[in-house]
């Protein structure tokens, strides 16, 4: 029977798919963007190594992201929605993407097609913040009516 | 906060411990201390009334404003 708690494990499970799918990412980045440029773009031959500092560099805030998902999923399975932890967790989620986005923006010098991820990354950034600042409120709420005796 | 909750002092001259006091109010103790160590940000109506019952004291009695 489908219930709260089979989501929060699928969401859970989620992550962790895209944790590995990101950790292979980082062992095949040579294999993968070699592959890109044999495949469309002859032209970027030479860039390798700026696509090697972008996806290196975006896997940090990619892992810190993943970690903090994981972390929040955790709470949620815990029955602990409305904790400051919570808020801590998405706030990190948050600048993830806005790290992201930068890093992705700066690299659109060699490679435009980053611009879509750059804006994506930016613009899930920015939900996530106003998400943060939605449970922020409410865990204050929560503070309050935990306190009223 | 400028709210300061005298329970204490009541609670004193009506000779009276938490556990009996939060037995006659229907409040749990955990709920009592937060109320007796200054840590909650509100009181019902309901649990001022039971403690007015309780104690035969007027809120002034429990509640005092400090600037």
């Amino acid at each position: 029977m489908w219930s709260d708690r089979s989501s929060v494990v699928l969401s859970q499970a989620c992550v962790i798919a895209f944790a590995a799918i990101l950790l292979l990412v980082m062992i095949f980045a040579p294999a993968l963007v070699s592959w890109l440029l044999d495949f469309s773009r002859a032209d970027l031959r030479g860039t390798e190594a700026y696509f090697f500092v972008t996806i290196y560099g975006g896997s940090m805030p990619a892992i810190l992201l993943l970690y903090s998902l994981f972390g929040l999923l955790r709470g949620l399975a815990a029955e602990e929605v409305f904790r400051q932890k919570n808020v801590e967790h998405l706030r990190r989620i948050s600048w993830s993407c806005f790290g992201g986005s930068v890093i992705c923006l700066l690299s659109t010098f060699y490679y435009m097609p980053w611009l879509a991820v750059a804006v994506a990354a930016g613009f899930m950034g920015l939900i996530v913040r106003v998400l943060k600042n939605v449970v922020e409120r409410a865990v204050a709420l929560q503070d309050e009516v935990d306190c009223t005796v | 906060m400028s709210i300061v909750i005298n329970l204490d002092v009541m609670m004193a001259r009506r000779k009276i411990s938490s556990g009996e006091l939060a037995e006659r109010i229907g409040l749990s103790p955990a709920n009592l201390s937060i109320l007796k160590t200054g840590k909650a940000k509100a009181i019902r109506f309901s649990t001022l009334e039971a403690i007015c019952r309780a104690l035969e004291c007027q809120p002034g009695d429990i509640l005092e404003f400090r600037s």
